[in-house]
């Protein structure tokens, strides 16, 4: 692994396939539990803190290990990380790939030529060739560990939940780090291990929970949750379900505009237009799960996802499901206060269960 | 509840310029007038973003603009306190206070029932994620359609096609909305009238590097933001015009203010009533130019006005990358010969507060002074004055000790 040259990324919008494809390893960078008191000085305060988190990391010259980082245009916060880290962490190789926040033909079409752009920059700056041939394989990889995955959280469908919704979400977290090869080997492993759980009839299960929201890094939330008694069976997060689901069509004649109709057009996230197909799709997820309740969480000073909360909430609410929403700081450090409140939230799913 | 305070706003400006005919209340009387149209029963009412968004294309459709920020963002200049019982509206139903004020004072507004209908809600994704949020947010709570013109972070030529097909795009609703077909010779002779005002507006960015300077500072403020509602009418460059004229009167009278210090301001200028103004007149400060106010686009190619339209949108200084915003302010720094700079940061204008620190080390480098002074547009629990005077106060030494 010494050998290997890492190009680390940060929103589900990253493309990994075409990274893999140069043969170098696409691996997430996250801030964890960083301080972000380092990057006060470089980006304002009130800014995201998995962006202000992330951006300590390399500040602290802990994103070394990286050959290059690519950006997307995530939000207004990523857009202006790029700059900061352009200029004073310098990382090699430092790219801001354009992703439309529109859907539809005109988007898709100048998405793919960014798609484009991106992989002759990394040919350029790494002196590799991504061949048609390449990426198509990079493409069918990356689909069988989405599949894997998928058939992990179908499996999650089930009643009394097979597996914690901590383990399976903590599985996929680790395979953004991981070479496809080795990820793909772990979650085979996995789903043996899995489909072998056989459900005991008869048992209704826990309270089965939804997590709705941006980024979550660390596990604090399902611990809270599970700790308190209910199960988490569904994960609707950048670095959960957005990630993992929808394929891209490994028969395209055009890899490149498939890759784009896979990432603008199935993923959908805070920063899209489409504020109904959000909540639709919550919805649905809500009736596959038989979920109970839905814990939409969201870290401060993210205007996308905060903004579209007291909506869904509201819709939520109409429909019956019980919501909580929690504003996170993104270390989760502070769990006192929100220990209460999810205990008192699964005491109420609980109740409406009996 | 706004349609009772644009009238008064209307009114009390037409009585003035009765005895004082002068350009800022033209241009009061203008927009409370356009403000009160949306509130017509037989009003198309396109809700954008004058700022933003080619105002062209809305008025070759004969649409009635209205921006929720700027239609509500009136208010706290004059009412701070009943602004917050407006915002509370919005935070009572679960929006963060970490949510732009001024985004929040709109939903309360709406949920007041202050606002006018909306037959189509559009905005651009370039100011910022917080807006086209909001946007979106009004239009599923009145039941129509939001569009977003997305404008991406890099110019080309791929991006310039992007944009273009979307305005193109647009164009299709907005015949749908206003009910007739896009008439190309009304498109283009908008773009005239917005390529005239463009230059008078180029005349009038000279005189202001006149010293002392020779006009309003937070009018300057406010009319680089505002005053792109006009584009693609013939008032704006009448009002332009206007500026020019009475800004050379005050030059050939010697009737300007006396000036110590020239201050060049970024971002945007507070909404709600400060004493920022009190304190650069007590002290000689003029704020001679805004980051907003600089003429950074091209004239619009008539023959090509989709493209021309989209060339403007992806040369704003808060598209692209730093470079793009930081050679635009250090240009302004040398051609209007400030003492110093001075960037207010709302505390959720994350999009422009983001980048202060590259905007700092470049001025320490040319040993401009640089304050960033922290704020809030609408929000008066988050103002204080007693904090803006002693930085302003402390800002104000450092710029006299520099020169």
């Amino acid at each position: 692994m010494s050998n290997v040259r890492r190009i680390g990324w940060l929103c589900a919008f990253a493309p990994e396939e075409i990274v893999s494809a140069a043969g170098l390893l696409p691996m997430r960078l996250s801030g964890g539990g960083e301080s972000t008191a380092v990057a006060d000085a470089y980006i304002y305060s009130n800014l995201c803190p998995y962006v202000k988190s992330t951006l300590a990391l390399g500040l602290n010259g802990k994103a070394r290990h990286l050959d290059g980082l690519v950006f997307v245009r995530s939000c207004d916060g990523m857009r202006r990380m790029y700059d900061v880290w352009k200029t004073y962490v310098g990382t090699r190789f430092v790219y801001m790939l354009e992703v439309p926040k529109n859907k539809g033909e005109a988007a898709v079409e100048y998405f793919a030529s960014q798609l484009r752009k991106f992989a002759h920059a990394l040919e350029q700056e790494f002196g590799v060739d991504i061949t048609p041939a390449s990426l198509n394989e990079a493409i069918r990889m990356t689909n069988k560990a989405r599949r894997l995955m998928q058939r992990i959280y179908q499996i999650q469908r089930n009643v009394p939940l097979p597996l914690p919704g901590s383990e399976v979400f903590q599985l996929g977290l680790d395979g953004l780090g991981m070479t496809k090869g080795a990820f793909i080997l772990r979650l085979e492993e996995y789903c043996k291990k899995a489909e072998s759980q056989v459900p005991q009839r008869g048992d209704k299960g826990k309270a089965r929970v939804l997590i709705s929201g941006n980024v979550i890094d660390r596990p604090e939330l399902f611990r809270l949750i599970e700790a308190a008694g209910a199960d988490v069976v569904a994960v609707d997060l950048c670095t959960a379900r957005r990630h993992f689901d929808h394929l891209v069509d490994e028969n395209s004649g055009d890899p490149y505009l498939a890759l784009a109709h896979r990432y603008l057009g199935e993923l959908s996230c805070a920063r899209m237009t489409g504020l109904e197909e959000r909540l639709n799709e919550m919805e649905e997820l809500v009736k596959a799960y038989a979920v109970d309740g839905v814990v939409y969480t969201s870290v401060k000073f993210c205007d996308q996802h905060l903004a579209d909360a007291p909506y869904f909430v509201e819709k939520l609410k109409d429909e019956g499901v019980m919501v909580l929403f929690l504003e996170n700081d993104y270390t989760w450090g502070n769990t006192g206060q929100l220990k209460t409140r999810v205990e008192a939230f699964v005491e109420i799913l609980d109740s409406r269960r009996r | 509840m706004l349609k009772i305070f644009y009238e008064g706003m209307k009114k009390s400006a037409e009585e003035e310029f009765q005895r004082r005919p002068r350009a800022w209340l033209m241009y009061t009387i203008q927009l409370t007038s356009t403000l009160l149209k949306a509130f017509e029963d037989d009003a198309k009412v396109v809700w954008t973003t004058y700022y933003s968004f080619p105002m062209e294309l809305l008025a070759a459709f004969d649409v009635v603009p209205f921006d929720f920020e700027i239609g509500c963002n009136l208010l706290p200049g004059v009412d701070p306190k009943g602004c917050v019982d407006i915002m509370t509206e919005a935070e009572a139903r679960g929006y963060s206070l970490d949510l732009c004020s001024f985004h929040r004072l709109a939903l309360g507004s709406y949920f007041l029932g202050y606002f006018p209908k909306a037959d189509l809600l559009l905005t651009t994704s370039h100011f910022c994620d917080g807006k086209t949020k909001t946007n979106q947010i009004l239009a599923r709570y009145y039941g129509k359609e939001a569009m977003m013109l997305d404008v991406p972070n890099e110019l080309s030529k791929e991006s310039v096609t992007y944009v273009s097909k979307q305005l193109q795009g647009i164009a299709g609703k907005l015949e749908e909305i206003s009910g007739h077909k896009l008439d190309l010779d009304r498109l283009q002779e908008c773009i005239r009238a917005s390529n005239r005002a463009r230059a008078a507006y180029g005349r009038l960015a000279e005189l202001w590097k006149t010293k002392p300077f020779a006009w309003d500072g937070s009018r300057l403020c406010n009319l680089s933001i505002i005053g792109n509602m006009f584009s693609g009418t013939p008032f704006q460059e009448q009002l332009y015009q206007k500026i020019i004229e009475e800004c050379e009167q005050r030059i050939a009278e010697g009737k300007v203010a006396p000036e110590e210090f020239r201050v060049l301001w970024l971002a945007w200028f507070p909404a709600q009533r400060t004493n920022i103004n009190e304190i650069f007149r007590q002290n000689k400060v003029s704020i001679v130019m805004s980051e907003l106010a600089r003429v950074y686009w091209d004239e619009v190619d008539e023959k090509h006005p989709f493209e021309g339209m989209a060339l403007r949108c992806l040369k704003n200084p808060y598209v692209g990358p730093i470079e793009q915003r930081l050679a635009g302010v250090l240009q302004m720094v040398d051609e209007y010969a400030v003492d110093g700079v001075v960037h207010f940061s709302s505390a959720a204008c994350r999009h422009a507060n983001a980048s202060f620190r590259m905007i700092m080390d470049a001025l320490v480098a040319r040993d401009v002074p640089f304050l960033v002074l922290d704020g809030d547009m609408s929000d008066q629990r988050n103002y204080s004055a007693e904090g803006t005077w002693s930085l302003l106060e402390s800002f104000i030494e450092v710029m006299a000790v520099r020169k």
